[in-house]
């Protein structure tokens, strides 16, 4: 059977691992399976080696061992076809560029058409109406993240990578784009990993929290979000959800104390 | 990293100037025009100076010969450019494109950089004849390096997430160079382009110094032998204008096109990643760019097949030292100049650093002067000194005062403005929290300024070696007759080409050196109080 080209993929990752140059140990030998048109959020501590996972998930960083398949070919394949968007955790915008520009690069270099209105409607939808002009240096550090989930979101990709996309973004307005952004993606059905630091964003957004340990990366929980979507922010109170944010936590602190148990240990 | 789009090498960028240092400068301008008109009128009977209003009377009396020499000029003065700047370009590509060749590309433009135009010029004169040949060529040799050496940094300046980016989508090299690469090094570009405009305009005119039959060179050696003090001052005058106007433009056209300023210290170009920086790798380094510029050199003379008689080759360069009769005595003569300008210049070359850097150091705790002095100096930098080497002979006379002056000059505005630059680069957070703890404005300099500047003080020591080479030698070959520079043009009116090559080889190769060296010390300095540069 020939798959759908326009179906979401799914992700396959064997044995997945990096080590850098110097020696140090960022991923473990990883086994994942992300289903198609699943939102998966990574959360774990900082340094932990989550943006090199979904680098590697993106082709742009070589494993040092294992593979990545997306919808059973290497990433290679997907890249080519400009199937996959990333929001980098630093925005990356061209600064030469203003917001509409940047949006549009990404637009011709993934050989898509331009059509003026829907980036206009974007730009909206992040909440930069009346900056589409602006260059990135008159932006704020979060006015900037929003127009980096709007480049990658324009060029309707089946698999999206966020890395951090609300870092820098305040709490209202985190929530708002947490309320509108997602459905863009379930819309079309999108595949999406959502790195974040933010347990309850994690547990809003997605349909699966994967939890890392400290460096080097290994899953160490695998909790099913089973909340009805869509969400709202009212969900937040449910005692459902307050369990899952827990079960989360919990696991960041095993995996917290399990460091410090290996550190003891030596 | 700081909020914003900041890639490494463009910290350096220059402020756009606000209106009040634009007046603040142009007060300082008609200080200095005051002055000159009243020190004019006091020596008016040494034949030393002419006043602003004897030269603006002597361009107005004799505007149609002075006009046609500098369209001449100019015209020669673009062609350069246009020719420099093309090569500097396609050498860029070349070492983007083969990234191992970057350190040979590097060294072999340096080298070429570095020949003397002060004998370049004559032995273009006998191979191409009279005409606008030799001008043309001095002007290109003139620009092409300072604009390579930005745009190196420039096509790699930007950060590897705008190529993560590209490749995000499935693009390769060509996109990211068409995307990111030619307009991230654009900045850059027009840097080089700024400092090549006067550059050009002074290579062209010491081509014209060669024996050319038009332009403001020409008329600048009929002044110095006439002892023509007006004919000498306007023609200065002119020239320096005339360079500055053309430094000031393209930094208005940058503006333009551009939404950042372009950066105002050459920094060096970082090698290529992944290549090694060892001590073998720079001695590797240095002997293929050794073998390249005696292949071009001995492979260039055959390929044009150049009148044995007076083209020499590397091979006769080395008999000429080592294995004819009177080698001794080449070597003997050729020692004796070369001390006789190092000791001019040496000394010349450091008061220079020194008077820049010092100015620089004083005007931060007089912030007040600075923003007068800074863009008169940004200005003056501009000036192909060596244009002015006639006035400053004319003042201070032909022995060792006049040489080491203008060397010193030569250096100390490039550096001046370098260094004040680099004392404003110091980041804002530090200085926050400096001022948390209420250190006073001398402790301030000392931690935190003169550490920031040193970047800076350096790439401007680096540049001016072969600026200052060009200074003693112009000066020496058009007024003192002693040293190298002399030398040179000595041998090339009695057509001893031997020690003419002999003389240009050891230049070329002393200069690079000494550039090298000084280079040298740039990436320890760096490496300890800039390493985010040094990468
Ligand atoms: N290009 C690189 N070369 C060498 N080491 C790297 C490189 N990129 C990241 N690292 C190292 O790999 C480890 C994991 O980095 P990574 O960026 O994946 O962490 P992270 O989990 O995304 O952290 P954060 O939440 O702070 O973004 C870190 O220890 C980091 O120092
Ligand atoms: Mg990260």
């Amino acid at each position: 059977m020939v798959p759908d080209p326009a179906a979401p993929p799914g992700v396959v990752c064997t044995g997945l691992a990096k080590t850098w140059a110097g020696g140090l140990v960022a991923v473990r030998p990883t086994d994942l399976v992300l289903k198609p048109g699943q939102t998966t959020a990574f959360v774990g501590p900082s340094g932990c080696g989550k943006s090199t996972l979904l680098r590697m998930i993106a082709g742009l960083e070589q494993p040092s061992a294992g593979h990545v398949l997306i919808d059973g070919k290497p990433p290679a394949e997907t890249l080519r076809k400009a199937g996959l968007s990333v929001a980098f955790q630093d925005p990356s915008l061209l600064p030469w560029r203003s917001v509409r520009g940047n949006i549009e690069l990404a637009l011709s270099l993934a050989r898509r058409p331009v059509n003026r209105a829907s980036v206009d409607q974007l730009i909206a939808l992040v909440g930069l109406q009346g900056f589409a002009e602006a260059r990135p240096a008159e932006l704020s550090g979060g006015m900037r993240q929003r127009a980096a989930i709007a480049r990658a979101l324009a060029t309707e990709p089946q698999l999206l990578l966020l890395d951090e996309p609300f870092g820098a973004v305040d709490e209202l307005t985190r929530q708002q784009l947490a309320q509108d952004l997602p459905r863009i993606w379930e819309a079309r059905g999108t595949t999406t990993v959502l790195v974040t630091h933010s347990v309850t964003e994690a547990v809003m957004l997605s349909d699966r929290v994967i939890v890392f340990s400290p460096r080097p990366a290994e899953v160490i929980a695998d909790i099913a979000i089973d909340l009805a979507r869509p969400r709202s922010a009212q969900d937040a109170r449910q005692p459902r959800f307050a369990a899952l944010v827990e079960d989360v936590f919990a696991a960041l602190t095993r995996g917290a104390a399990l460091r410090d148990a290996a550190l003891a240990a030596q | 990293m700081t909020p914003g789009p900041m890639t490494p090498g463009m910290t350096a960028a220059q402020p756009r100037p606000a209106t009040g240092s634009r007046r603040a400068g142009l007060a300082g301008l008609g200080v200095i025009v005051l002055g000159w008109e009243a020190l004019g009128h006091l020596l008016g009977g040494t034949f030393l100076l002419a006043p602003p209003s004897a030269v603006v009377g002597y361009l107005v009396e004799n505007h149609a010969l002075m006009g046609r020499a500098l369209a001449a000029t100019l015209t020669n003065a673009l062609a350069g450019f246009v020719l420099g700047n093309l090569a500097a370009i396609a050498l860029a590509a070349l070492a983007l494109i083969w990234p191992a060749a970057q350190r040979v590309v590097t060294g072999v433009a340096l080298v070429i950089f570095c020949l003397p135009l002060v004998a370049t010029g004559p032995i273009l004169r006998v191979l191409m004849g009279p005409g606008d040949g030799p001008q043309i060529v001095l002007a290109a040799l003139a620009v092409y390096y300072t604009t390579l050496i930005p745009l190196l940094v420039g096509l790699r300046a930007a950060p590897s997430s705008w190529f993560d980016l590209v490749r995000s989508y499935g693009r390769g090299r060509l996109a990211a160079l068409v995307h990111v690469r030619m307009r991230a090094a654009l900045p850059y570009l027009f840097a080089g382009l700024q400092i090549a405009a006067p550059a050009a305009i002074l290579g062209a005119m010491v081509g014209e110094f060669t024996g050319a039959e038009r332009g403001i060179g020409v008329l600048t050696v009929r002044a110095m032998r006439g002892l023509d003090v007006e004919m000498t001052w306007a023609i200065a005058t002119l020239a320096t204008g005339v360079a500055v106007m053309a430094y000031l433009g393209i930094g208005l056209l940058a503006r333009r096109v551009l939404t950042d300023a372009p950066p105002m210290i050459l920094a060096p170009p970082a090698e290529p990643r992944g290549r090694s920086a060892g001590l073998a790798a720079a001695l590797l380094g240095a002997v293929s760019v050794l073998a390249v510029v005696v292949l071009l050199w001995g492979g260039g003379l055959a390929l044009f097949g150049v009148n044995p008689f007076f083209a020499k080759g590397p091979e006769d360069v080395l008999a000429a030292l080592f294995w004819q009769p009177d080698a001794a005595q080449t070597r003997a003569t050729l020692g004796e100049a070369l001390v006789e300008t190092g000791v001019l210049l040496i000394p010349g070359y450091l008061a220079g650093l020194i008077a820049g850097a010092g100015l620089a150091i004083a005007f931060t705790l007089l912030p007040r002067l600075a923003i007068t002095a800074m863009p008169l100096a940004i200005a003056l930098r501009s000036v192909p000194i060596v244009t002015t080497a006639p006035l400053i002979v004319l003042m201070l006379g032909r022995g060792a005062v006049g040489t080491v002056a203008l060397v010193a000059v030569m250096v100390f505005f490039p550096t001046l403005v370098a260094c004040l630059h680099g004392l404003r680069q110091t980041p804002g957070q530090v200085t926050d929290v400096f001022d948390s703890y209420a250190a006073g404005p001398l402790q301030r300099l000392v931690r935190l300024q003169i550490p920031a500047m040193l970047p800076a003080f350096f790439a401007a020591a680096r540049m001016a070696v072969p600026a200052a080479v060009l200074a003693v030698t112009v000066v020496e070959w058009l007024a003192t007759g002693i040293g190298i520079g002399t030398l040179m043009a000595l041998s090339a009116s009695v057509s001893d080409h031997d020690m003419l090559w002999s003389a240009v080889a050891l230049v070329a190769a002393l200069s690079a050196l000494g550039y090298a060296a000084v280079g040298a010390v740039e990436a320890r300095v760096l490496h300890i109080y800039a390493p985010e540069q040094s990468r």
